[in-house]
C-alpha cells in the first residue's frame, strides 16, 4: 500500500512540475532535497517516488508546449512546432492524446529494456568511443537540413547564425572569452531557455495577441490521437530509439534528442508539410524525451556517471537513501532495480491515464481569449528565463531572442534549424578537439561503427541537399 | 506517508522568503558543489534549527556568483557563500572581484585530490589527460614527475608538450568514460569519486596525490593513500626533492584548490558567525550528517571557525610574485590557457 502511495505522490508531483513551463525533471528533483529524509527509513519507497517524479514530469511537459506554445521543458520545444498549431485549430485533445500515447509507449518500451537488461549495457558503452560520438554529432548536424524551410539561402543563414550563437562563451582550448562583446555574462554561453522562449514562445504570444485569436475545442478527439499514434507507430518508435541512444551517452542532452527525432520525422515524410499542425510532427519527437530519461539511467546506475543533469540530482538524492551508484553493491541489489523499474514504468502508465482522463478540462484553457492569459503567459516566460541568474541580464537575452524570433517568423527564416544548430555547435566543437587530440586518420578508418555512421551521414547530407525543405514553419 | 504528503504540499508552495538563511552557490543545480551544498544544507538545518535555502547564481567558471556575493551580499547577515576549489584557482589567475581576505570562514573541508593512471601505461607512452583550468595542479605535477627538476619554464613547456596530450573540451562524465575506455590514460577525482571511478576499475591504479595541507603550510602524506604524495614520488623517482621553477606555482595552485575545496564564508563582522560556527561544529560531530557528506566527498576533516580563517591565512603566504608569474606563464605556454598576472594579490 505504501508503495502505491509513494507512486501516486511522485506521479502527481511530477505531473505538476512537468506542466509548469520551463520546470521539468531537474527542477522538480532539486526541490526534493528538503523532503527526501522522510524516506530514509524506507529507502526503496524513496526510489519508487523519485522515479515516478522523473517519469511523470517527462510526460507532462508536452502540455504547455501544445496548449500555450511555451515548452514545459527545453526538450519539449520540438513537439510544440506542430502541436501548438493543432491546438490553435481546436485540436488540442488530438495533439495531447497523441503526445501522451507516444510518450507512454516509448517510456514503457525503453523502461522495460533498460531496467530488465541493465547489466548488459556496460559493454555497449565501452564500445562507443570519442570517434563514434563525434560521428554521431556530425550526423545530427546533417539532419538540421531537414528542419529547414524550402528557401535554402534563408535556411543556411539560420544555421550559420545558430552555430555562431552556440559558440558564444569561452574558447574551450584557451579559456579566453569568445564573441561576448566584452559582456562577462555571456562567458557562460547563451542559455538555452531564453533562446527557446525568445525564438518560439514570445513570437507566438505576440502573434496571438495581435490577431486576437482564440482557439476552439472543436471535438473531443482523444481516441483519434491514440489511433494516430498507432498508425504512425514506426515513427514513434524511431523517435524513441533516437532518444534512447542519446540518453545512453553522457553529455549529448535531451534537447538534441527531440530535435533529431523531429528532423527524422520530417525527413521520412518528404511529401508532407510540417509546422502547421501535422500530427507526425508531434508523434516523431515526443517519445524521444521519455526514452532518453530511461536510458540516461544506464551510465548513472552502472558507472555512477550521470547521463543528464536530472540524473546528477537523482544520484545525490539516492545517496541520501544510502544507494551509491556505480558500485558493486548497487549492481547486486535486486530490490533497488525492482523499485527503479516499478517507479518509472508504473508512473509512466499512471500519468498517461490521468492525462487522458482529464484531457477535456485541461484543453479548455485554449478557449480562454488571448488577451486574458497573455499577461499570465508573459509573466511565466519571464519568470522561467530569470531562473538562470535572476538579473536584468537574463531579461536582456530574452528580449534579444524575442526580437530575433519575431524577425525569423516574419521573414520566414527557419527557427527550428537555428535552434538545432545552436544546440549542436559547442558539442561538435568540443568533440572535434578531443578527436583531433587523441586519434589519427589511420585510427579512425579502422573503426567500423565510426565509418558506418560517417557513410550514413554523407548519404543523409546528399539527400537533404537534393530535396527541398518541407517544413512549413519558420 | 501523511508526513510526506504534507511536506510535498509545503514544498510546492514554499518560497525563498520563508528561509532564514541563504546559501549562495555559484553554479547551476546538478553541479558538484551544488549537490554538496544541498546535502550540507539539509544536515545543517537539523542543528541550526532554521531553514536554509540554496540560491544558485551560475555563470562562467562559477565566478559571477562569488562576485555577486562579494559586491552585494556579503553584508547580509543571513547570506552564506559556498565556494569550491575552482574559485580558488580563478582567484589566482583570473580577474575576479572576490577576495578571501575579506570574509570570515564558517567552515571548510580540506580535501586531497587523487590521480589515477591506467595499468597498461608504460614508461615512454604519452600521458593523455583531460585539460581545463581545474586541471592546472595536475598538469604542473605531471610536468615535474615526468621531467624532473629543470631550470626554466621553456624547458618544462617543451618537455610537457613532448610527453603529455592535454585533451580539451571534456565534461566530467566524458572524462570518466574516456578513462574507463582507455582513451585517456590518466585522470583525477575527489576522494569519494576516486573510489567509485578509479579504485573500482580493474584496469586502473593509484598514480599520485597532492597531500593534505597542514597548519604550518606543509603538505602531509594522505593516510588513505600512503606513499603516493607528489613530493614523495618525485624524490623516489629522481633521487632529489622537487626544487625547480614550477614547484612554488604548483604548491600555490594546489593549495588554493584543495585547501578551499568546499568552503562556507560570511562577511566580516557578521553577528551570526558564532551561532553558525557552533551549529556547523555540531553537524560535523553528528555521525549521520558526517556519513551523508562523506558519501559525496570522502572522509576528510572539517576545519570550523578560526581554523578555517587560519587555513585561509596560511594559503595567502604562498602567494608570491615568482609563484604567480610562473603560474601564468606556464598556463599560457604549456596549457594554452589565457591567465592574468595579478600583482595586487602580493602583500
Amino acid at each position: 500500500m505504501e508503495t502505491i502511495l509513494a507512486l501516486i505522490a511522485g506521479t502527481l508531483y511530477g505531473l505538476v512540475i512537468g506542466i509548469i513551463p520551463s520546470a521539468g525533471a531537474t527542477t522538480g528533483l532539486v526541490a526534493l532535497f528538503g523532503v527526501i529524509h522522510y524516506f530514509t527509513g524506507e529507502p526503496y519507497l524513496g526510489v519508487v517516488f523519485l522515479m515516478a517524479v522523473v517519469a511523470a514530469s517527462t510526460t507532462g511537459d508536452s502540455f504547455a508546449g501544445i496548449l500555450l506554445g511555451i515548452p514545459g521543458a527545453n526538450s519539449a520545444a520540438a513537439t510544440m512546432v506542430d502541436g501548438f498549431p493543432l491546438a490553435q485549430q481546436g485540436r488540442a485533445s488530438y495533439a495531447i492524446s497523441a503526445a501522451v500515447t507516444t510518450s507512454t509507449a516509448n517510456g514503457v518500451l525503453w523502461g522495460c529494456l533498460v531496467f530488465l537488461l541493465l547489466p548488459w549495457y556496460s559493454k555497449l558503452l565501452m564500445i562507443l568511443g570519442i570517434p563514434e560520438l563525434w560521428a554521431f554529432m556530425v550526423l545530427a548536424l546533417a539532419t538540421v537540413g531537414f528542419v529547414s524551410t524550402s528557401n535554402w539561402i534563408k535556411s543556411i543563414v539560420a544555421i550559420a547564425l545558430g552555430i555562431f550563437l552556440g559558440l558564444v562563451g569561452v574558447d574551450p582550448e584557451t579559456n579566453a572569452p569568445r564573441f561576448t562583446l566584452g559582456w562577462f555574462y555571456l562567458q557562460d554561453g547563451i542559455q538555452l531557455m531564453p533562446v527557446v522562449a525568445g525564438l518560439f514562445a514570445v513570437p507566438e504570444l505576440v502573434y496571438g495577441l495581435r490577431t486576437g485569436q482564440t482557439a476552439r475545442i472543436a471535438h473531443n478527439e482523444l481516441w483519434l490521437g491514440v489511433r494516430a499514434t498507432w498508425e504512425n507507430r514506426w515513427l514513434a518508435l524511431r523517435g524513441g530509439f533516437i532518444g534512447a541512444f542519446i540518453g545512453l551517452l553522457p553529455g549529448l542532452g535531451g534537447t538534441m534528442a527531440d530535435w533529431m527525432a523531429y528532423g527524422s520525422a520530417v525527413a521520412a515524410n518528404p511529401k508532407e508539410q510540417f509546422g502547421n499542425g501535422n500530427i507526425k510532427g508531434v508523434i516523431g519527437p515526443e517519445g524521444a524525451n521519455n526514452a532518453q530519461k530511461a536510458t540516461s539511467m544506464i551510465p548513472t546506475v552502472l558507472f555512477g556517471i550521470p547521463g543528464a543533469p536530472f540524473a546528477a540530482i537523482l544520484m545525490a538524492l539516492f545517496m541520501y537513501l544510502n544507494f551509491e551508484m556505480g558500485t558493486p553493491d548497487i549492481a547486486a541489489d535486486t530490490e533497488f532495480f525492482f523499485s527503479l523499474g516499478f517507479g518509472f514504468l508504473a508512473a509512466t502508465v499512471l500519468v498517461a491515464i490521468l492525462c487522458l482522463v482529464f484531457i477535456r478540462p485541461i484543453t479548455h484553457i485554449c478557449t480562454v481569449p488571448y488577451k486574458y492569459y497573455f499577461p499570465f503567459l508573459l509573466f511565466v516566460i519571464v519568470w522561467a528565463c530569470m531562473q538562470y541568474t535572476g538579473t536584468l541580464a537574463d531579461l536582456a537575452v530574452l528580449a534579444a531572442f524575442s526580437v530575433l524570433g519575431m524577425l525569423c517568423k516574419h521573414y520566414r527564416f527557419s527557427r527550428p534549424a537555428l535552434l538545432m544548430a545552436f544546440i549542436l555547435a559547442d558539442k561538435i566543437e568540443s568533440f572535434t578537439l578531443q578527436l583531433a587530440s587523441l586519434y589519427s586518420v589511420g585510427d579512425l578508418i579502422t573503426r567500423p561503427i565510426f565509418m558506418a555512421v560517417m557513410l550514413f551521414t554523407v548519404g543523409i547530407f546528399a539527400y537533404s541537399l537534393k530535396r527541398k525543405g518541407s517544413i512549413d514553419y519558420a | 506517508m501523511r508526513k510526506l504528503l504534507l511536506a510535498l504540499t509545503v514544498m510546492l508552495f514554499a518560497t525563498p522568503a520563508l528561509a532564514d538563511y541563504t546559501l549562495i552557490v555559484p553554479q547551476k543545480p546538478g553541479g558538484g558543489t551544488s549537490v554538496w551544498a544541498q546535502i550540507v544544507a539539509a544536515e545543517w538545518e537539523k542543528h541550526l534549527g532554521e531553514k536554509i535555502v540554496i540560491k544558485h547564481i551560475p555563470g562562467a567558471r562559477d565566478i559571477p556568483g562569488f562576485n555577486e556575493y562579494h559586491n552585494n551580499l556579503q553584508n547580509d547577515p543571513k547570506t552564506i557563500m559556498v565556494s569550491h576549489g575552482g574559485n580558488g584557482v580563478s582567484f589566482l589567475q583570473e580577474q575576479v572581484d572576490y577576495n578571501y581576505a575579506d570574509y570570515d570562514s564558517v567552515g571548510l573541508m580540506n580535501l586531497n585530490i587523487i590521480s589515477g593512471i591506467r595499468k597498461d601505461y608504460k614508461a615512454g607512452d604519452k600521458i593523455k589527460f583531460a585539460a581545463g583550468s581545474g586541471m592546472v595542479p595536475e598538469g604542473l605535477a605531471i610536468a615535474q614527475l615526468l621531467c624532473g627538476n629543470l631550470a626554466s619554464i621553456d624547458a618544462y613547456t617543451a618537455c610537457f608538450k613532448d610527453k603529455v596530450i592535454w585533451v580539451p573540451g571534456m565534461s566530467g562524465g566524458q572524462r570518466r568514460l574516456a578513462f574507463k575506455r582507455g582513451e585517456l590514460n590518466g585522470t583525477r577525482e575527489n576522494p569519494a569519486a576516486y573510489k567509485k571511478h578509479v579504485e573500482s576499475n580493474a584496469d586502473a591504479k593509484l598514480w599520485f596525490t597532492h597531500g593534505i595541507l597542514q597548519k604550518d603550510g606543509s603538505h602531509a602524506d594522505d593516510p588513505n593513500y600512503p606513499g603516493y604524495q607528489f613530493e614523495i614520488l618525485f624524490e623516489k623517482q629522481w633521487g632529489e626533492k622537487p626544487d625547480n621553477v614550477l614547484y612554488p606555482a604548483y604548491k600555490l595552485v594546489k593549495s588554493f584548490r584543495d585547501g578551499l575545496q568546499k568552503a562556507l564564508w560570511v562577511g566580516k563582522g557578521n553577528p551570526n558567525l558564532d551561532h553558525l560556527r557552533k551549529t556547523l561544529t555540531a553537524m560535523t560531530r553528528d555521525p549521520a550528517s558526517v556519513k551523508a557528506i562523506q558519501a559525496k566527498v570522502g572522509d576528510y576533516e572539517w576545519l570550523v571557525g578560526y581554523r578555517g580563517n587560519q587555513q585561509r591565512d596560511t594559503l595567502m603566504t604562498f602567494v608570491t610574485a615568482d609563484a604567480l608569474k610562473t603560474l601564468v606563464e606556464f598556463n599560457t605556454s604549456a596549457f594554452g590557457l589565457k591567465s592574468v598576472y595579478k600583482p595586487e594579490l602580493i602583500k
